[in-house]
């Protein structure tokens, strides 16, 4: 569900944090640091976060990473976790060769 | 905070982000309206990320070529955020003599403009690029063409216009633009309501429904479009890659993934069933379609796909257009999916119009009352 | 394009228990499991099951997987391995990989049922090797017999944490210690109370500051923290190990139905993001139905049951069955699931601060919070009573949904009765025969046969006991208490195995009479 999100709302400014360096997305090997900045950058949805600095973009797809990247996000913005909506799931599910994705059977 | 602007931009994807950092730069204020949550989540996120000039209608190549020679070599410094901008040429191949006589049709138009595309053999499309097959016999070559990260490019215009003041919203859907004493000035949602001295309308297939409320009509359909990504790979080429035949289209991006789009014939009539899904077949066409001309590419892996609807317009170049009879308004739709690659200019060409009164390009042959019957 | 009446994704707990139903009912079942074995996690879960009676308790994990493929094979159902489904598309249908191609597939009715991944938690050093889930250390050991590591921390107390915890000593591994941020132990009593008396501390309020090494892990630091999550400093305490498991939660794998376009929820309460479904597991799109902890996490009993009722809910979607044969058939089944869900770890007590059991008995805050009882609070519970000659001893304190350990006794020595969260009671007026069949069907292993009257000054202690090598009759050790401290010399007496055990072996030491309610393990 659509909910009116103006960007140009209050959130402060980017403060370093000790642990900022910790590898969050350990696929695209993305930091706790990047995804905050990426927040004050004005990318204030999980989408907007992947397309930014390709978080739960690499082989495992999000599912180690997805909770992670939502707690920090939504710590930076001020908000619950559970208002910020997931991405979207896209096929395939698991890496799979070319030539193997390019052999259907109907 | 005030609901009123110099400019309000309907549409938050590359054009109307592109359009709303130009306004800014030069001291308009702006409020951008997306539908969506996210920004950019039309064409913009959803395409081979080509800036090309090749393969292109004479009516929309001066604005290609335009942003290929000022714009794009700069943009990431300008943007102060790296695009991915690469600059190595876009092949087009053939392998059949049909394919070949194709291209050679493509490559006299854009000649004919001007522009500095060849027609080369398929030995010479290796040189460039060795991982071709042998089936290649022939090629178009645009050395100026190129490609960049559509993803990136969309939110670097976002972040610098945000950054400059622009005022963006998302999850505000527009549902009426309203003319107020002959001229278009309110833009309606459903709770609110915003008003700008001129609005701009960049809302992809929407801007149809939204052209309708002041009696405007753009004759566009929408077609699926589907992208897919590969697991990175070590640097093997940058050309923009294409093919006579419609194939596939893609290029290898700087994280060293694949981006290849393609079509599996039956995108007039696809099923909206409301969401972007994927479809069953399309990827794993688009799969044939790269192996036929890269064999040495049919082990790596796929990670992911993508869909997205893009607005197809009914002679396949967009309407770029003041609408004399409804002042207020600038339409800037219907890209048919080209519009990535000349978003830099349109963004410049709608600020002048904005503040300049017009476009330092001829936009004439992109009017909004170009559609007429065929007899 | 090859179409069947239900196709089911996932081979595990759940979603064989629906292909079962589907099939039982005469439906075309076909069932895909990306593994090259079937059953999800129940091939690694070698520990008995907790629950009812009539569903699989006091059984072993891979005990009830085999069951359920016997069960699946007679039922017609087609089970392909190594089959992995990438998509799942308009109109249900699919595409899965199967060897070298992408086959499409469509169903009238489709049951996702693609269980769990585990959930990771960051501190510095979290990704260095040696950091594992301890679902994936429970892989390991159980199913490729490989041993994670030798020195073991574990990051959890849930019942994950706990089992797993325990399974690493029988492997033959050193858990050092188990930490949890939270300030009490998360998982059942009596598993905690397993690992206690093996001796390992546990340290509650307490989180990881960061795992050591340059190219894996060697060690790790542990810190307090306050009731705020805030590190207290100068609580820090260092372990030498090779190995950090974590088991911290486990998240569904609703990837699927979120591609599929399913209205989906954020639900912490089911572990994450899960589709919105109906009591029959049906999802906002008609015939797409889930299962098992991919529509929340649970535990496999649960899931099972939650299978069959998506299984027989296809079935009459479908036609194969009228309303009224879904209803008797969804409300028994229902009824099983509730009762599943019953007692202090089911959902309606999640969060909430119990000092007392359903009968009134106080909530041992020892247990809590290091994992044993104490001499003095064992005696409070209605298991625990002071007999001549040889009884039973049930320190089973918390509500908690399992009834083995009634039906064991032929002599009725123990009572639960039809509310199966309610704690035994052992009659103090039966006459135990010293079998032990109750000390070997508890799954919580909380079942002592204590004679106090075994020789003149000597208490005999049978325990149950599930490490190898099995100590031998004769031998000399120590016994140790609840807490794992080793209080006095003991000698084995006697050692029982038999089939009716299942591999509980039950050991019967002697110790000196006073030590008789305290001698709870045997080194």
């Amino acid at each position: 569900m659509s909910k009116i999100n103006d960007r140009s709302r209050e959130i402060g400014e980017y403060i370093a944090q000790p642990d900022d360096d910790l590898i969050i997305c350990r696929c695209e090997e993305i930091t706790k640091g990047e995804i905050r900045k990426a927040v004050y950058d004005g990318m204030f949805t999980i989408t907007e976060i992947r397309r930014y600095l390709r978080t739960g973009m690499g082989l495992c797809q999000g599912q180690t990473c997805a909770k992670l990247v939502k707690g920090i996000v939504a710590r930076e913005l001020g908000v619950s976790p559970l208002s910020i909506e997931a991405a979207m799931s896209r096929a395939p599910m698991r890496p799979i060769e070319m030539k193997v994705l390019g052999n259907e059977i109907s | 905070m005030k609901n009123c602007a110099d400019v309000i931009i309907v549409g938050s994807g590359v054009i109307g982000n592109a359009a709303a950092y130009y306004l800014a730069k030069r001291g308009a204020s702006v409020i951008v309206l997306e539908k969506s949550d996210n920004i950019g989540d039309g064409g913009s996120s959803r395409n081979g990320g080509g800036v090309r000039q090749s393969g292109r209608d004479k009516r929309e190549l001066p604005l290609a070529m335009f942003g290929i020679k000022n714009l794009w070599p700069t943009l990431s410094e300008e943007l102060e955020m790296d695009v991915e901008y690469y600059q190595d040429g876009n092949l087009r191949l053939g392998k059949t003599a049909a394919h070949i006589q194709t291209l050679t049709g493509l490559t006299n138009n854009a000649t004919d403009c001007g522009l500095d595309v060849s027609m080369i053999s398929g030995d010479d499309a290796r040189q460039i690029c060795p991982y071709l097959s042998e089936e290649v016999t022939g090629a178009s070559w645009c050395p100026t063409d190129g490609h960049a990260n559509p993803l990136l490019t969309t939110l670097a215009y976002y972040r610098k216009a945000r950054q400059l003041g622009v005022r963006f919203i998302t999850g505000e859907e527009v549902v009426e633009i309203r003319k107020i004493k002959g001229k278009a000035r309110q833009v309606l949602t459903p709770n609110n309501s915003y008003e700008g001295e001129t609005i701009i309308l960049a809302a992809g297939y929407d801007s149809r429904k939204i052209a309708s409320t002041f009696g405007i009509d753009i004759p566009m359909t929408q077609a699926l479009l589907e992208v897919l990504v590969t697991e990175a790979q070590p640097p093997m080429f940058y050309q923009m890659l294409g093919t006579a035949a419609a194939d596939f289209y893609g290029h290898q991006s700087t994280h060293g993934s694949f981006v290849f789009g393609g079509s599996s014939g039956l995108e007039d009539v696809n099923k909206d069933n409301g969401t972007p899904t994927s479809t069953s077949l399309t990827a794993s066409c688009i799969c044939r379609g790269i192996m036929k001309y890269f064999p040495i590419l049919e082990d790596i892996k796929i990670v992911r796909s993508w869909a997205g609807w893009m607005d197809v317009c009914v002679d396949h170049v967009p309407v770029l257009s003041f609408v004399e009879e409804v002042p207020g308004i600038i339409l800037a739709s219907a890209f048919s999916g080209h519009g990535f690659g000349i978003s830099p200019a349109v963004g410049t060409l709608l600020s002048e119009m904005v503040i300049d009164g017009q476009p330092s390009l001829d936009l004439s042959a992109l009017r909004y009352d170009r559609f007429k019957a065929k007899i | 394009m090859k179409r069947y009446d239900v196709i089911v994704v996932g081979a595990g707990p759940a979603g064989l228990s629906a292909a079962i139903e589907a099939g039982k009912k005469g439906l075309r079942v076909i069932v895909f499991d990306e593994n090259a074995k079937p059953g999800g996690q129940l091939f690694k879960q070698i520990h008995k099951f907790f629950g009812s009676i009539e569903h699989k308790a006091k059984i072993r994990g891979f005990k009830i997987g085999e069951d359920l493929l016997k069960e699946a094979s007679a039922a017609g159902v087609e089970v392909v391995l190594n089959a992995i489904v990438i998509g799942l598309f308009l109109d249900k249908e699919i595409t899965v990989q199967i060897n070298d191609a992408v086959v499409h597939y469509k169903g009238d009715a489709i049951i996702v049922a693609t269980g769990a991944s585990e959930n990771m938690i960051t501190f510095n050093g979290w990704t260095l090797p040696g950091v594992i889930g301890a679902g994936a250390a429970q892989t390991m050991m159980n199913l490729h017999r490989v041993k994670p590591g030798k020195k073991i921390l574990m990051l959890g107390t849930g019942n994950v944490g706990l089992v797993v915890s325990f399974q690493l000593m029988q492997a033959g591994c050193e858990v050092v210690a188990l930490v949890d941020a939270a300030p009490k132990i998360g998982g059942y009593g009596v598993h905690a109370a397993k690992v206690a008396r093996c001796g390992v501390p546990f340290y509650l309020s307490h989180t990881i500051i960061k795992a050591e090494g340059d190219d894996c892990v060697t060690g790790v630091t542990i810190g307090a923290v306050d009731n705020k999550w805030q590190l207290i400093p100068g609580t820090e305490k260092h372990f030498d190990i090779d190995t950090i498991c974590l088991a911290v939660g486990l998240s569904p794998m609703s990837q699927l139905l979120k591609m599929a376009g399913c209205e989906m929820e954020d639900n912490p309460a089911k572990g994450g993001l899960v589709p919105t479904c109906d009591q029959y597991g049906e999802t906002s799109i008609d015939g797409i139905f889930v299962s098992g902890d991919v529509s929340g996490i649970e535990e496999a009993s649960s899931a099972m049951i939650g299978g069959r009722i998506s299984g027989v809910a296809a079935a009459y979607r479908l036609g194969f069955i009228d309303y009224e044969e879904l209803e008797l058939k969804s409300e028994a089944l229902k009824k099983a699931l509730l009762s599943l869900r019953q007692g202090m770890f089911g959902p309606e007590n999640k969060g909430k601060e119990l000092t007392k059991t359903e009968e009134g008995y106080a909530i041992s805050a020892n247990l809590l919070t290091k994992g044993y009882l104490t001499n003095e609070e064992v005696m409070n519970y209605p298991g625990v009573k002071t007999m001549k000659g040889i009884h039973p001893i049930i320190e089973c304190s918390q509500n908690i949904p399992c009834n083995p350990c009634q039906d064991a006794c032929k002599k009725k020595c123990i009572t639960i009765g039809d509310n199966i969260t309610a704690l035994p009671v052992v009659d103090e007026a039966s006459q135990c025969s010293g079998c032990g069949m109750c000390v070997a069907s508890c799954s919580g292993q909380s079942i002592f046969l204590l004679n106090e009257d075994y020789e003149e000054g000597y208490a005999s202690v049978t325990l149950p006991y599930e490490f190898s090598p099995l100590p031998q009759k004769g031998m000399m050790g120590f016994a140790l208490d609840r807490s794992g401290k080793a209080i006095c010399e003991a000698e084995v007496v006697d050692v029982k195995s038999a089939p009716a055990f299942d591999h509980s072996n039950l050991l019967t030491i002697k110790v000196p009479k006073e030590m008789g309610m305290n001698a709870r393990f045997f080194k």
